[in-house]
């Protein structure tokens, strides 16, 4: 695939710089992903680039964006238009009242909207220049990248350490089981789940409490080397401590990945996050800097939703 | 604050029901249990489980190997067809051949197992030339086994949330390994009732193997074709029928072994299942 004209980041560099065509072929071949000598091979275009400077220090490089975006369920338009960058390294913030389409976004960004019969999409959205609706892509190969933790916590049925590393094991990703403890601990310590399970690492993940389930979610996404997390109310089925330690954690990643959350939590989009999208009836009202959005809104309905005038 | 009178008594009565009903469906079981343990316990010598039948006496053993070589067979065949099958329903959900599917393993679970035994004798004994035989005998056990696989795993598998699907759909894994790794795990608990309840209708029939294993008073000759093969349920059947009390002893020490594989077979597998979890 040719590397597809794409819109210039906010630091005036175009957002497809060198990289993408290897991309596109790892996308689209999973059998290359899968090689044992290049475990890795996915996530290092994407590292190389910002080492090489392609994301200025601001953080200005995007990382996926969607350009005139629509969704329709049968029925139901649910995604209307929605041109959006989404920065690289930063946490950003969906807010906007139920209904307004802002979970739809999120599952598009890494096709999990492909399991819903009766579907239709129309416009692109690109990750990293590449669009991920380009009939040489596997979303197999796309959700390995872009990572994604659901609003109810979700643990498979065998114990934490099986939990985190069950993705690993299929993309064979360490070659060596002490490599795999390595890898688990990594991704437990950076959920900032290991000091409550080292010592209980072979029991049953289901014995975890909700906000511990979440976070075991979250180090199971990080066990594949992704370069996106997509997090979807990822704090709105648990209690307040917890929620308090889902966000330190989220604060933690946020250098290292690009994160983008949904949540129906204002004071979460304002502590953790550095960009906020106000999504109105399937529509973006708003984007910008969360200082901005939150205490200057360009637009009236923004500033009506922060204040708690609807939703 | 008290609980007011007629609660109390609408409660006492509830309760009542509920056992009287529990005693109902517990009585008959346990009754029967006691019959034919009364009956088969002093005719259950070693000698009965390694000798063969003869006549109307002698011990068991060419039917006690010949029902496991037979449900085993049929087993070896049932679930793997049968579970595969259920999963493929389930994951497909919907449309006209899953419709199909699901009904024919429904009317397949009411076929009297008599007919699955003459089909047996005219498709497999006969136009196939197997004669009577352990693999025919297993071929219409496997078929009466079959449904139960079938539906169950379907239930068990349709059981298992999205979320733990989607959940691992979004480490990048694809759909066959999620099934494979996650929802067959998930739904195993479901699996193996299936399978167990499969195995406990295998191990009763009689009727299937009349006409396809037929009878041998001998021990499996190890060919699975144009050989017959002895079963309990046979002698349970057959002996019961006798004017001599030897055959009667034989008879129920049959329905004995019979009781207890299915309730070891249960036992085992949800001890199995518990040390997995």
């Amino acid at each position: 695939m040719a590397v597809r004209e794409v819109a210039d980041g906010p630091g005036g560099r175009p957002i497809a710089t060198g990289g993408a065509a290897g991309l596109d072929g790892a996308l689209a071949s999973p059998r290359r992903v899968r090689r044992p000598d290049d475990p890795q091979g996915m996530a290092r275009p994407a590292v190389a680039a910002e080492a090489a400077g392609t994301a200025p220090a601001d953080g200005g490089g995007t990382v996926l964006s969607a350009v005139d975006f629509h969704l329709r369920y049968p029925g139901l338009h649910a995604l209307r238009g929605i041109t959006l960058d989404l920065p690289s390294s930063r946490i950003t913030a969906i807010i906007g009242p139920s209904g307004c389409g802002k979970s739809t976004f999120l599952r598009s960004l890494n096709r999990m909207n492909d399991r819903i019969p009766g579907i239709a999409t129309q416009g692109r959205i690109l990750f990293r220049g590449m669009d991920i609706f380009a009939p040489q892509v596997d979303p197999v190969a796309l959700r390995r990248r872009i990572g994604m933790v659901f609003q109810r916590p979700v643990v498979f049925p065998m114990s934490i350490f099986d939990n985190v590393a069950y993705a690993p094991r299929i993309h064979r990703l360490e070659r060596t089981s002490a490599g795999m403890w390595v890898r688990v601990e990594r991704c437990l310590r950076d959920a900032g789940l290991w000091d409550e399970v080292k010592d209980r690492l072979r029991r049953p993940a289901s014995a975890l409490s909700g906000g511990q389930q979440q976070r075991l979610a979250i180090a199971r996404a990080l066990a594949v080397d992704p370069e996106v997390i997509l997090l979807d109310e990822p704090t709105s089925a648990v209690d307040p401590v917890a929620t308090g330690r889902i966000e330190d954690t989220l604060l933690r990643l946020a250098g290292r990945f690009s994160i983008v959350i949904v949540t129906h939590n204002l004071g979460q989009a304002a502590r953790i996050s550095q960009h906020t999208v106000f999504f109105l009836g399937g529509e973006v009202v708003e984007a910008g800097a969360t200082e901005e959005v939150f205490s200057q809104p360009r637009d009236a309905r923004t500033e009506q939703y922060l204040t708690g005038r609807f939703g | 604050m008290r609980t007011p009178p007629a609660r109390r008594l609408r409660n006492a009565l509830a309760v009542t029901l509920a056992w009287t009903a529990v005693c109902a469906a517990l009585f008959p079981l346990l009754d029967m249990a006691a019959l034919v343990a009364r009956h088969a316990l002093p005719a259950l010598r070693w000698k009965v489980l390694t000798t063969v039948t003869s006549g109307i006496s002698g011990g068991l053993a060419n039917a006690i190997a010949g029902s496991a070589l037979l449900v085993v067979l049929a087993a070896l065949i049932a679930i793997p067809v049968g579970v595969l099958g259920g999963t493929f329903v389930a994951e497909r959900r919907s449309g006209a051949f899953v419709r199909t599917v699901r009904l024919a393993a429904d009317v397949l679970a009411g076929l009297p197992s008599i007919a699955v035994g003459y089909f047996g004798y005219i498709a497999l004994v006969q136009a196939l030339g197997w004669g009577f035989s352990a693999l025919a005998g297993a071929l219409a056990l496997a078929l009466l086994m079959l449904p139960y696989v079938v539906r169950t795993t379907d239930y068990a598998v349709s059981a298992v949330a999205d979320d733990l699907r989607d959940a691992s759909l979004a480490l990048g894994v694809d759909p066959a390994t999620t099934v494979r790794r996650i929802v067959l795990r998930a739904a195993l608990p479901g699996i193996v009732t299936g399978v167990m309840l499969g195995v406990g209708v295998a191990v009763g029939e009689t009727a299937p193997l009349l006409y396809t294993a037929s009878w041998s008073s001998f021990m499996p000759t190890g060919r699975l074709t144009h050989s017959p093969v002895g079963y309990l349920t046979y002698v349970v059947w057959t002996y019961i029928n006798q004017p001599f009390a030897a055959a009667h002893a034989l008879a129920y020490a049959a329905a004995f072994l019979l009781m207890v594989a299915v309730l070891m077979l249960n036992v085992a597998a949800r001890w199995a299942l518990r040390q997995r979890s």
